[in-house]
């Protein structure tokens, strides 16, 4: 009896953020010590219709953002975490590959942002896309290092040997057998990307206006109803990929053998 | 005369499907009974219901004439070993032998002492201090043993312990064992697929299929057995031997 | 061609280091911003500050996920909870960090609760759990990020590991519940996670977003540390950021190198070739 109460008790824990911050979203004053905002509307989500609102560019700018480094990793990190997992420096390539996976983005954005301003590229929307790029193209080694084992070497071995070209192995055995591999990259770097903001607000030096730039903006403008609307958005499309398959979601380096 | 183990009247069902049907056996104490069995058969339901990790639906399971179907695995002082060696990933080959022996608090020089002995009796006392994962699959299985008979269980249970090892290693495992449950006196129930493997390890055969159960008196009785497959071994045989 | 990319972002900061060394307002290589960092408080005690709550967060997240994991193993595995345990893994830290704030600031949602409870008569009663010295706030939202992650991983492993079997292996040796827990489950689970909760550990130290908004000024953490130095005005502390910067990228070469001595067996993976 007593765990049925507490797994309820969790379950609505776990909701009432989301309720929360919905509820923030569309007030309008939140006097102290009223318990719900004093004025709730809808007109604060009303900037989905209008195009030139900072909230709706915001959003897209995120999106393309993320959908551009997820792209890129995944299908750059197809094709070189093949050719490291077969090497024989494969234990070196990860360890290095551990190394900007562990350093925090932002310290990593400190380090390099000197090459962006000397190459033009901080503040601008591709800039960003590049550095987004270099933190997580690691992290999309270390995804794809689990995939290729030797039996899938076997059996690209096997295809070759059975007379197909390099393109049809890919096309007909290693692309089917990678579906599930190449979209938890995909959604997991979309993730990192999409969550990112020390190092996207530095590169881009507050111009690159993303989702997660907005909050902090909204926070230090003490608006906090579109900050919690910016908060709504933000969780909007990982709460989809759940919805699809919540296993996109979770990923976990190797057990210890 | 109280035979050591009795089993009565063995029921078990899961869902719709019958797994146990009648089932009687006894054991003399010092003695191995093979138990013949393909999967399916209900034999790990069977060794199972004795440790008490799963309850039968009907019947009774008497040690030294006491009923035990109300104990607990841990109050039964009845060992049962999975197929695989199943050795605790965190401990090394010293301590996973050690680790019943922990459990009842013994004292320090007396759990090395018995553990440096089994080790010694198993041959492994180079590899006391090696993981699990450094073992090979012979060597994991002999830990298993070593594990199971130095807390001197009242019964050992024993499910395909060698189901996975190649034929050679499979041999030597099968002398360690009986010469090791000789002289200990280990009391065992053995289950086993293997016919040749049956007749080697046992003091006593029987066999289980579908559920049911048949205990041979003797291991004569086993061979006379016109359903048996001894007939078929030995047909095989001659007939390569007359072509 | 493949050997570039993993190397050139390795290059990329490498010569980028010297910017440490070279810059506006520098007279040339100087030891002085180094000497500065090293020997002055203020970068030792924001590394303590960051290990301190990360390892408060972690091991507050490993009871309860653990707790969670092993009492609820059923719930987890089919059913509502399964589902909705993957809920907290959509929010990022930016986003628990602001909900956190909104709940737990003097004037926020818990705070309001208390009023018209009557349990406090005014705002300044409520005690102050963000922007505190303890960083209650932020050890707080790091639990409610991490345990969530914990529990699934450690249902998993309890699955993969077959842990239910080595309990009734042991429980036919005599072991009691309590030994059970302590002598199998427990270590069998920690075990294998044991890399995981360490790179968990550096993961929490390096956070930026949740002490950016629930931190304050002093102590910090190190990422808002080193961020500050480089984005205030005081120009001549942007090589002290710098230097910090790379002081943290050498410990955390370090401690991955130490990471790798002692647990081989994580980061070889079986040779293809």
């Amino acid at each position: 009896m007593m765990k049925k109460i507490l797994q309820y008790g969790l379950i609505i824990s776990i909701g009432f953020p989301v309720l929360f911050l919905l509820m923030l979203s569309i007030g309008r004053r939140w006097p102290y010590p009223a318990l719900f905002p004093l004025e709730m509307s809808f007109s604060n989500w009303e900037f989905l219709q209008q195009s030139d609102s900072k909230l709706f560019q915001a959003f897209f700018i995120s999106l393309g953002i993320s959908l551009s480094v997820a792209f890129i990793v995944t299908s750059i990190g197809f094709l070189i975490s093949k050719f490291i997992a077969y090497s024989k420096q494969r234990n070196t390539f990860l360890v290095l590959a551990y190394i900007p996976y562990l350093l925090s983005p932002v310290i990593m954005a400190v380090i390099f942002q000197y090459y962006f301003i000397i190459t033009g590229l901080a503040g601008s929307f591709f800039g960003v896309i590049i550095a987004q790029f270099l933190i997580a193209f690691p992290f999309g080694i270390i995804i794809y290092d689990n995939f290729w084992n030797s039996q899938l070497k076997s059996i690209e071995e096997l295809s070759y040997t059975l007379g197909g070209t390099r393109i049809q192995t890919y096309r007909k055995v290693l692309l089917p057998l990678s579906k599930n591999a190449i979209m938890l990259c995909f959604f997991q770097v979309f993730l990192v990307s999409w969550f990112e903001y020390g190092l996207t607000n530095l590169i881009g030096s507050g111009k690159v206006r993303t989702l997660t730039v907005s909050v902090f903006n909204f926070v230090t403008e003490a608006n906090i109803f579109y900050a919690a609307l910016s908060c709504c958005l933000l969780i909007l499309p990982p709460m989809l990929l759940l919805y699809i398959n919540k296993r996109f979601i979770f990923f976990v380096e190797k057990t210890n053998q | 005369m109280n035979p050591f183990l009795d089993i009565q009247g063995i029921y078990k069902k899961f869902g719709k499907d019958s797994i146990l049907t009648d089932v009687n056996l006894h054991l003399k104490k010092n003695t191995v009974l093979s138990l013949l069995g393909s999967s399916g058969s209900g034999k790990t339901t069977l060794l199972k219901i004795i440790a008490g990790l799963e309850t039968q639906d009907k019947g009774e399971i008497l040690l030294y004439g006491k009923n035990i179907n109300r104990q607990k695995p841990q109050q039964r002082n009845i060992v049962y070993l999975y197929q695989e060696a199943l050795l605790f990933p965190h401990l090394d080959a010293f301590e996973n032998v050690a680790f019943g022996l922990r459990l009842k608090k013994l004292k320090e020089s007396v759990i090395k002492e018995k553990v440096d002995l089994m080790l010694k009796n198993l041959g492994m006392t180079n590899h006391a201090s090696k993981m699990p994962s450094q073992l090979s699959g012979g060597q994991r299985q002999r830990i298993s043993f070593g594990r199971a008979m130095v807390i001197e269980p009242e019964l050992l249970l024993l499910d395909e312990p060698f189901g996975a090892l190649d034929s050679s290693t499979r041999g030597k495992m099968q002398e360690l064992f009986k010469s090791l449950a000789h002289a200990m006196q280990i009391s065992a129930l053995f289950v086993t697929h293997d016919l040749k493997e049956a007749i080697v390890m046992g003091d006593q055969i029987g066999k289980i299929k579908k559920g049911e159960l048949l205990q041979y008196e003797t291991k004569k009785d086993f061979f006379n057995d016109e359903h048996s497959e001894v007939h078929k071994e030995i047909d095989f045989w001659t007939n390569i031997k007359n072509n | 061609m493949v050997v570039v990319l993993p190397v050139l972002s390795g290059l990329v900061y490498a010569t980028l280091y010297s910017f440490g060394i070279v810059g506006i307002l520098n007279e040339g290589f100087t030891l002085e911003n180094w000497s500065g960092i090293l020997s002055g408080k203020s970068f030792w005690t924001s590394l303590f500050f960051s290990f301190y709550v990360a390892v408060t967060s972690i091991l507050i997240s490993l009871v309860l996920s653990l707790s969670m994991a092993l009492s609820w193993k059923k719930a987890l595995q089919n059913g509502i909870l399964s589902t909705v345990i993957y809920l907290p893994l959509c929010f990022p830290g930016t986003v628990m960090a602001f909900f956190m704030f909104q709940m737990l600031s003097k004037s926020g949602f818990l705070s309001r609760l208390g009023f018209e409870a009557g349990l406090i008569q005014d705002l300044t009663i409520f005690p102050e759990l963000i922007n505190d010295a303890y960083g209650i706030g932020i050890i707080i939202t790091s639990v409610l990020l991490i345990t969530p992650f914990f529990v699934i991983l450690f249902t998993n492993l309890y699955r993969s590991e077959q842990i239910e079997n080595y309990k009734a292996l042991a429980s036919t040796f005599g072991a009691s519940k309590s030994q059970l827990l302590r002598r199998v489950t427990l270590p069998i689970l920690l075990k294998k996670s044991s890399v995981s909760i360490y790179l968990f550990i550096i993961f929490v130290m390096g956070s930026y977003e949740v002490p950016l908004l629930l931190g304050r000024q002093s102590p910090q953490m190190i990422s808002v540390a080193t961020l500050q130095k480089i984005q205030r005005y005081n120009l001549y502390d942007i090589p002290k950021g710098f230097a910090m910067s790379i002081l943290y990228v050498l410990i955390i070469v370090l401690v991955l190198v130490l990471l790798y001595w002692r647990n081989r067996a994580f980061f070889n993976s079986n040779q293809t070739s």
